[in-house]
């Protein structure tokens, strides 16, 4: 990656009186002094050129094309996210402004997209914006072109600890301590297998995400389920890297799991994140570098691995768990790779609970913000956008009145925590992992430890 | 027992496939054409290829042509109009003016394939300058430097860096009195948008629409081919007016879909003007009797189920003569039309 020097952020937004749009004047009205810049303030209406240099440099990023196509039908406007949540923002936006002469690397809408796909759900010329902005993004990216200061920390982050965070990776293996149960580390002990456990970094190194963790471990450990992790030799998963603009670093980490995976005999990898199940089972295979690049590997979400022991399952959740329960569909999770069912399963199964859906929910399900990079952009996007896409979700959860918003990716507990506290629902809704209800539900494990 | 020919007046797309039909049928025909060419508006224009499948229109009519003359049930008059009528099918006394003088002939069935003609943009010459400035132009203008391989701004002759197209000129317009949509202009657009492209690969090709017409096969045919693989620009908007400024021509609108005002410069403009009912159909529905509906075209009966049938039985008519029509429109049209007259011939001879 670049040298962070090169990086230039659009933290600030260019004054008007820049563009040359505004003069200070003299004027006096009624006698009172009202001089100043805001009295001659005005944008100019008039497209005076169709300017198509910009719109034709980025068609030849190769990935880019399809932005091209778009011929206005507007069905991604409603679809996308982000322009729900007050960004004056999608594709078919985007592609007008892209027409009138708007240069895409000098703009906000390069990293507005959290590549939920809903709008390539939707689009009918197959405009395919998870390819378009993620190919675009990395041209800004090895150009050094306007790049958010907050991305380009958090790639320095990977590149140098191999998680987003900046953690220490010996500050992996933390949580398991006080999980309750015994937790076997496979560089330790590297016998096979029936399930490499793939941590993922917020459930390894995020407060909350390390409650999930220790949830699994317990639920794992009841069911008899024979596994073990990677421990301080697992890196990020990459995914939301490569779609935020560092194909590079992806590669890098990639390269390093898809290893430390060829270390080991086991049967199945299980994933704690939808990103981190979209980039084994869809990205890794793609790797082509690496003596053990390009291996596919089985791969479960914990809520398939789970909904299909449901059985084994359901005779443990002893408890109650007397609440209404909404649940949020990852994007990486459903639209991106069709599971709809598996973590509705598990919400079934507990007892007591009273399941209601959102309105936008499955194929239609809102973006968290968190996907193709939004995760580290949430001072950028509070910038161009009028609220957060968590606290439109987080609305929509109160709405339907969930005392309970259920998720099952590793980003989504903080993202909704945070917006439960700004949209004013504190106490009204709790935002849990599934896991966490499902151990809940169960005779507690290593009591005064967990 | 032999019938009367059938009268097929105008010799374009529509009167030509009449005739091969009727050939085909074993029916005696008789072609009348005013002009000394036969193949209609895609020789006379005219075009260099036809939409939307580019093939070189001289090539694709000369296939036809070469059918109907090879047939020996088909009389081709060129060059000849029809100027009085006298009597009633299936014994109709026609008169024919040609190259020889007059003559007089008896026909069983009529098929009017009277066509249509191009919009005069100076019609509306204060709006868009079509005979003010050299360098707006129509698509049958720019139809004939593409048939040259040779597009140019014409008061530079120089090749446009940037050209548009402003389409509906003189269609869907109650204050001009053409209340219809042209049907063909948005797809003519897209394919000499394409050739354009082809010929100037640096040119850089705006359209400038209400809504893009573009029917059945012609949306990927055409108008997704135009803008994804010629990357020529759409822009939902029509332009209002044109002016000069200096030596640029300025095209003013409204760009619809960013909700702004447009105030943009063109090297050369072409009006894609529609179409408009032939003073041949008017005058031949003037000799036969029969009525024009209300846009001005020839009136036929029994609505979407029937395309062809006149009020007069045994008088069909088919093509852009009864409302805008696309080749293939015309040419569908050409043999249900030829299918009904022989039908109507047949009844007469048998009596049944």
């Amino acid at each position: 990656m670049p040298e962070r020097s090169t990086y230039k952020t659009t933290t600030a937004r260019r004054a008007p009186r820049d563009e040359g749009f505004v003069q200070d004047e003299q004027v006096i009205l009624e006698g009172v002094d009202i001089s100043g810049q805001w009295n001659k303030m005005y944008e100019p209406r008039e497209i005076v050129d169709y300017d198509l240099t910009h719109l034709e440099e980025l068609t030849a990023i190769p990935g880019a094309e399809s932005m091209g196509w778009c011929y206005q039908c507007a069905q991604c406007i409603p679809a996308c996210p982000v322009d729900t949540a007050g960004g004056d923002y999608g594709p078919r936006k985007i592609f007008r402004r892209l027409q009138t002469g708007m240069d895409l690397f000098d703009h906000q809408d390069m990293w507005l997209c959290t590549s939920c796909q809903n709008c390539v759900r939707v689009c009918p010329k197959e405009v395919d914006m998870v390819e378009i902005m993620p190919a675009a993004r990395a041209q800004a990216v090895l150009d050094g072109r306007n790049v958010p200061g907050e991305l380009l920390e958090m790639f320095q982050n990977v590149a140098e600890y191999g998680n987003p965070m900046g953690e220490s990776a010996r500050r992996r293996t933390r949580w398991t301590r006080k999980a309750g149960v015994d937790i076997r580390l496979l560089p330790k002990n590297p016998g096979p297998v029936d399930v490499l456990w793939f941590v993922g970094d917020y459930y390894a190194f995020h407060n909350r995400g390390v409650d999930a963790a220790q949830a699994m471990a317990r639920v794992f450990s009841r069911l008899g389920v024979d596994f073990g992790i990677l421990g301080v030799d697992e890196r990020t998963d990459g995914d939301s890297q490569r779609l935020a603009g560092e194909p590079g670093l992806f590669e890098e980490v990639a390269e390093h799991n898809l290893e430390q995976f060829g270390k080991y005999e086991f049967g199945k990898i299980v994933v704690s994140g939808p990103h981190a199940y979209n980039a084994i089972k869809n990205e890794y295979p793609r790797v082509s570098h690496g003596k053990t690049g390009g291996d596919t590997y089985p791969v479960e979400h914990y809520t398939q691995f789970l909904a299909q022991q449901v059985d084994a399952l359901a005779p443990l959740l002893s408890g109650s768990f007397a609440r209404k329960v909404t649940f949020h569909d990852p994007c990486y999770l459903g639209r991106h790779n069709g599971e709809y069912d598996a973590p509705r399963r598990l919400l079934e199964a507990v007892p007591g609970i009273e399941f209601v859906e959102m309105y936008r929910c499955k194929a239609q399900g809102y973006c968290c913000g968190g996907g193709g990079g939004g995760m580290w952009l949430d001072g950028f996007a509070a910038e161009h956008q009028m609220e957060r896409l968590s606290e439109n979700r987080v609305k929509e959860a109160v709405e339907v009145g969930a005392e309970v918003l259920a998720v099952c990716c590793p980003y989504e507990v903080s993202r909704f925590e945070d917006a439960v506290k700004s949209t004013d629902n504190d106490g009204k809704l709790e935002v849990l992992d599934i896991i966490e209800i499902l151990d809940a539900c169960m005779e507690p494990i290593g009591e005064g430890v967990a | 027992m032999e019938s009367n020919p059938i009268l097929v007046v105008g010799g374009g797309p529509a009167g030509l496939e009449a005739a091969r039909g009727a050939g085909e049928l074993g029916y005696p025909v008789l072609v009348v054409e005013k002009t000394p060419v036969l193949g209609g508006s895609p020789i006379l224009a005219p075009y260099a290829a036809l939409t939307p499948d580019m093939e070189d229109a001289e090539t694709a009519m000369k296939r036809v042509i070469d059918a109907v003359e090879a047939d020996p049930l088909v009389e081709l008059r060129t060059g000849t109009t029809v100027t009085a009528a006298e009597g009633e099918l299936p014994e109709l006394s026609v008169t024919l003016a040609g190259p020889d003088g007059e003559e007089v002939v008896k026909v069983g069935a009529v098929i009017l394939c009277t066509g249509f003609q191009h919009f005069d943009p100076g019609r509306e010459t204060q709006m868009y300058g079509y005979y003010e400035y050299d360098d707006v132009i129509t698509l049958v203008d720019i139809e004939r430097m593409l048939k040259d391989e040779r597009v140019v701004r014409p008061s530079t002759g120089e090749p446009p860096k940037r050209l548009c197209f402003v389409q509906c000129v003189g269609s869907r317009d109650r204050q001009i009195g053409n209340e219809w949509c042209s049907k063909v202009c948005c797809g003519i657009a897209c394919k000499e948008a394409i050739e354009i492209k082809e010929l100037l690969p640096s040119c850089q090709v705006f359209v400038f629409y209400i809504d893009m017409r573009m029917y059945g096969f012609w949306e990927d045919q055409i108008y997704w081919k135009a803008q994804e693989e010629h990357k020529v620009q759409f822009i939902r908007g029509i332009v209002t007016e044109i002016t000069k400024r200096g030596d640029e021509v300025v095209i003013k609108g409204e760009d619809t879909t960013m909700g702004r005002p447009v105030e943009v410069a063109m090297d050369v403009v072409v009006l894609s003007v529609g179409m408009e009912p032939s003073d041949g159909s008017r005058e031949m529905a003037e000799i036969f009797g029969l009525p024009l509906e209300s846009h001005g075209f020839i009136e036929t009966i029994d609505g979407p189920l029937n395309t062809v049938s006149t009020s007069k039985p045994g008088f069909y008519a088919a093509g852009a003569a009864v409302g805008p029509a696309d080749l293939e429109d015309s040419i569908s049209m050409a043999g249900a039309a030829v299918m009904k007259a022989a039908g109507f011939l047949r009844k007469q001879l048998v009596g049944a």
